[in-house]
């Protein structure tokens, strides 16, 4: 049975895909929470110099070796920028921008130097190319498994291992950098294993979606987890369930329209983003619109209460309480004179006769709310 | 120097230089903006988000021409910076996860635009590695021109709104409250760092944009305290290491330009960071040495005085033990020799002993009096 | 409505029903204020009581839900150039290349119109604006080479340099020291007495006394306003900081020096 999922190309796309999202969705959860989202663009640029120095070093090009040697790329690019901005004569963002374009350019020109040694496909270095992910298999417990999945399979656990054991060291990292220093956790030492753990997840995803792809999968599903919750536990669950989801429907996708496979599942978790956006109840943008139309007719209603009651049962009121006066006295459009009446009359506040308008007890009642608030 | 006129002599060498130099010239004005503005990534992520346009003003063009593939790449940029400011604007979430969301998922659009367009065949040159790392070599005379014009548009908005950018970079909220047009002036220094990025992305490729853009402005700040003359030299040095890492790839084999340019470019800072006067950290050190070499000068100085003002004897000679001792630990011959050199002590013979003895000077009486009571107080004092 | 023809031009700044809101709640909720021209106004109240976005309401930075402003008589879009404002000092990255003299000049940019450079007369303005504020000699010192008292001088020259009849300051003496903190406050009382209008978000209430002679006291509604000595009570005090008002002795007629 395992052997024939195992044997499925199909299945092994879609797994390599959906771990590759699980795990990185899982880390950049902290890292979207503690604003360094940018240094994994960072990250994945700069991780080419390591791929290649490595490679020169040992001439092996994934295993144990790529694997440090991710990681070791990773700290250095965030601790040179992090020298750099120390340094007080660059800003944050320029120093991560100086850094690892500097080592992408130096990797880059490694490769172009020892080009004429090995064939080095720079697509497939910065693409990925999942759809061959089945090509190279390892046998583990007698099931021929391709080595993607299995490396993903391995950092997939280490990643939820990390996560597990300190969770609530990281909860408080994130969100509390000052008070964990202070209670003795080393809140930068956490931020660096979140970030190692991330550098290495890129090199053993790089096979698979490469490294801009591997950004969305890292961002993105955070991201739209924000957008949803703010309970860290049910963001991260959030995040790994979007990414597994936009690995699934891009490569559907992808097969239907034969495009590039990690290309599409990139795009997906970007549409779960542009959705949230829209509809996410209470923050999404069509929610703060309604919210936002909400509050200014409750308010015009307040607003008209409150000018009725000055003028009711006063010798002014013929003047005063019709629709020309909100017009003429409160400089309100026409529409929104009549949109105001029309709340206040929903709520039971005013009633409208022979052109006048005048409150109703539940209207009395609100005003000697409001204008009882102001003593 | 036959080397270099040899090298001059290809027309083609004469053509990437002209376009890695007039490149970095518009890099580095533009991006002395960006920098100022903390907008460095936003290049990062505008070049990344210009291959979905690229893609499609390729595929709309039925080919590599410039023209189609810029606007393309210019539009997806625009698109690329309205997003991010709907999503910094109107959710919760920081610059940093607009930056990358906008990044990753339109230039993963791109790659599925890719992979249409290499379905649809004739996209030979148009492999990522290309848009990638660019491909000098495969600049025409005719881009030239274009980017001689962007690049001249650039200048005359920068010089016709100097004052306007100026003050929208320092401090937008006056700028709105003077009834400046603060959206619009923003959304041009944008727009402009997009043309910068459309421009060279053929040439030096989207990751090494985003270094033309910030390393020559971070270059260039180490030494001017003036926004006159950052612009200018951040122009100065990107046209330079332009031109310097055209001529290095030329004379080599296997060295691309646009990476070389970086690592010239990033060399640059570097260099500045450190050496810059005023600002550099080697000069930070060395004023810190000096200012530690002040303090331990004038220690020496107050011990002696006070043993003077003790023996009541202002030509008192220290023996150098008792300064020793005075000062918890002997001071080094250089300080001692750089307070003669200032002469504020001078070494003196004391006999019958034979070890080394020092006297104030008159200078230097006054120097240790100035040092202990800088305001002045001790005269107002009853 | 946008009506042109003048609305209250007897205040120097008239409110009326604003109320901004950042979808989490009000901010500033119902604000109807007048403060007459000629005085020197503070603006106190708790931490998030909304007083600088009063301010940036008032100045168009930020949209309100409802509501207008109108300065003399005018709405803020015809006033622009003649309120001289003053941001938080932390509003600004001092690490700018710019000199005194340059942040002062900006103050000019507007009078100057489009591509006009400032020229002698304008540098002569500048410096007589520094000189003001007691800053001539730092006028081509580095920005981020001054102290905070200094960069906030600098920062009212600017406006001064406008030479406009009603000057905003969001806390111009926070983080000041004391000599700057009496030379900002002589400024600002020479500048009343000279006819213009000064209203300034203040942080200390031990100070509202002495320097000032008009008090708003705003905690997201405006709980009083009108000349100092009749709101400056403790109903007043208390009604607008609550629980806040521990620290601050009971009786406020203790006497002020």
């Amino acid at each position: 049975m395992t052997a024939v999922f195992f044997g499925s190309i199909e299945a092994m796309i879609l797994l390599t895909g959906v771990l590759v999202g699980v795990s990185a969705a899982l880390l950049g959860t902290f890292l979207v929470l503690r604003g360094t989202a940018m240094l994994t663009d960072a990250i994945s640029h700069s991780i080419v110099l390591g791929i290649v120095v490595v490679w020169l070093l040992t001439g092996q090009t994934s295993g144990p070796a790529q694997v440090l040697g991710a990681a070791a790329t990773g700290v250095v690019t965030v601790l040179l920028s992090e020298a750099l901005a120390r340094s007080r004569l660059v800003k944050m963002d320029a120093a991560i921008g100086l850094v690892f374009p500097a080592m992408f350019a130096a990797g880059v020109l490694l490769i172009g130097l020892n080009a004429r040694n090995v064939h080095v496909d720079v697509d497939s270095v910065l693409l990925g190319e999942i759809g061959f992910v089945w090509l190279h298999t390892v046998t583990v417990g007698g099931v021929a498994v391709p080595v993607a999945v299995a490396t993903l399979g391995v950092v997939g656990v280490v990643n939820l291992a990390f996560v597990l054991a300190f969770w609530k060291e990281l909860k408080l990292a994130t969100f509390d950098p000052g008070l964990a220093a202070a209670l003795g956790f080393a809140p930068g030492l956490l931020h660096y294993g979140v970030l190692t753990l991330t550098s290495v997840t890129a090199v053993a995803a790089f096979d698979a979606v490469g490294a801009v792809l591997f950004i969305a999968f890292v961002v993105v599903p955070p991201a739209t987890a924000f957008l949803l919750t703010r309970r860290l536990w049910l963001m991260a669950v959030l995040a790994m369930a979007l990414a597994a989801a936009a690995a699934a429907a891009g490569y559907a996708l992808a097969v239907v329209w034969d495009v590039s496979i990690g290309g599409m599942m990139a795009v997906m978790t970007g549409v779960w983003f542009a959705l949230a956006l829209l509809l996410a109840p209470g923050r999404g943008l069509m929610a703060q619109a309604l919210r936002a139309r909400g509050e200014l007719r409750d308010h015009d209603c307040r607003v008209l209460v409150a000018h009725l009651h000055t003028h009711q049962g006063r010798p002014e009121m013929a003047e005063e309480n019709t629709l020309q006066a909100l017009i003429e006295h409160l400089r309100w459009p026409e529409p929104r004179a009549r949109a105001a009446i029309l709340r206040a009359h929903e709520r039971g506040l005013v009633e409208r006769r022979d052109g006048l308008l005048s409150l109703r007890p539940k209207g009395l009642a609100e005003a000697d709310a409001i204008f009882g608030r102001l003593r | 120097m036959s080397v270099l006129a040899d090298l001059l002599a290809s027309h083609i060498v004469r053509t990437v230089l002209a376009g890695a130099a007039l490149l970095g010239a518009i890099a580095g004005m533009l991006g002395a903006f960006a920098v100022l503005r903390r907008q460095s990534l936003l290049g990062d992520a505008l070049a990344h988000a210009a291959l979905p346009g690229v893609c499609l003003g390729f595929l709309i063009a039925g080919g590599r021409d410039l023209g189609s593939i810029l606007a393309g790449a210019f539009l997806a940029g625009a698109l690329a910076a309205l997003a991010m400011m709907l999503i910094t604007s109107r959710t919760r979430l920081k610059t940093d996860a607009a930056l990358g969301i906008v990044l990753s998922v339109f230039f993963a659009a791109g790659v599925v635009l890719l992979t249409v367009a290499q379905a649809r065949g004739g996209a030979g040159s148009l492999g990522l590695a290309t848009f990638l790392f660019g491909q000098a070599a495969a600049i025409l005379r005719s881009d030239l021109w274009i980017m001689g014009g962007i690049g001249l548009a650039a200048l005359a908005l920068v010089l016709a709104f100097w004052k306007e950018f100026k003050l929208v970079s320092f401090d937008p909220d006056y700028a709105r409250a003077l009834g400046l047009p603060v959206a619009l002036l923003e959304a041009t220094l944008t727009v402009m760092v997009a043309m910068a990025i459309v421009v060279g992305l053929q040439l030096v490729g989207v990751v090494l944009m985003v270094a033309l853009l910030i390393a020559p402005a971070a270059a260039a700040r180490q030494w001017t305290a003036s926004l006159g003359g950052m612009v200018v030299l951040s122009a100065a040095i990107g046209a330079a290491s332009g031109a310097a890492g055209a001529l290095v790839s030329a004379s080599t084999r296997g060295l691309a330009t646009g990476p070389l340019v970086v690592l010239i470019a990033t060399a640059a800072v570097l260099v500045s960071l450190m050496v810059a006067p005023g600002r550099g950290l080697l000069w930070q050190a060395l004023a810190a040495r000096r200012a530690r070499a002040r303090i331990g000068e004038g220690r020496v100085l107050a011990a002696m005085q006070g043993l003077a003002r003790a023996h009541g004897d202002t030509g008192y000679a220290t023996e150098g033990g008792m300064l020793a001792t005075a000062l918890g630990g002997a001071p080094t011959p250089a300080r001692l020799a750089a307070l003669e050199r200032r002469g504020l002590i001078r070494a003196v013979v004391h006999p019958p002993e034979t070890t080394p003895h020092w006297e104030l000077t008159a200078a230097g009486h006054a120097e240790a009096a100035a040092l202990a009571d800088p305001a002045g107080r001790a005269e107002r004092s009853p | 409505m946008d009506d042109h023809s003048l609305h209250e031009p007897g205040h120097a700044l008239h409110v009326e029903d604003l109320t901004v809101s950042y979808g989490g709640g009000p901010v500033l909720w119902d604000i109807d204020l007048d403060i007459p021209p000629g005085v020197m106004c503070a603006i106190v109240g708790p931490n998030g009581a909304g007083k600088s976005t009063l301010i940036k309401a008032a100045l168009g930075l930020v949209r309100p839900v409802a509501g207008h402003v109108r300065f003399f008589g005018r709405p803020v879009t015809r006033m622009r150039g003649r309120i001289g404002y003053v941001p938080q000092r932390h509003s600004v990255d001092w690490d700018f290349p710019a000199s005194a003299r340059d942040v002062v000049e900006m103050g000019l940019y507007r009078s100057l119109g489009w591509f006009r450079r400032p020229g002698a007369a304008a540098r002569a303005r500048a410096l007589a604006a520094l000189a003001e504020v007691g800053m001539q000699d730092y006028a081509d010192r580095q920005i981020a080479q001054l102290s905070g008292g200094q960069q906030q001088r600098v920062f009212i020259a600017r406006a001064l340099v406008q030479d406009a009849p009603i000057l905003i300051l969001d806390e111009p003496m926070a983080g000041v020291d004391a000599a700057t903190e009496e030379v900002i406050v002589a400024l600002l009382k020479r500048l009343r007495d000279a006819g213009r209008t000064v209203i300034v978000v203040h942080h200390d209430l031990t100070t509202v006394r002495s320097y000032f002679d008009w008090l708003v006291m705003l905690n997201v509604r405006i709980v009083a306003q009108g000349p100092v000595a009749r709101v400056y009570t403790p109903e007043n005090l208390r009604a607008t900081y609550g629980r806040q008002l521990a620290m601050i002795a009971a009786a406020p007629d203790d006497a002020l020096p």
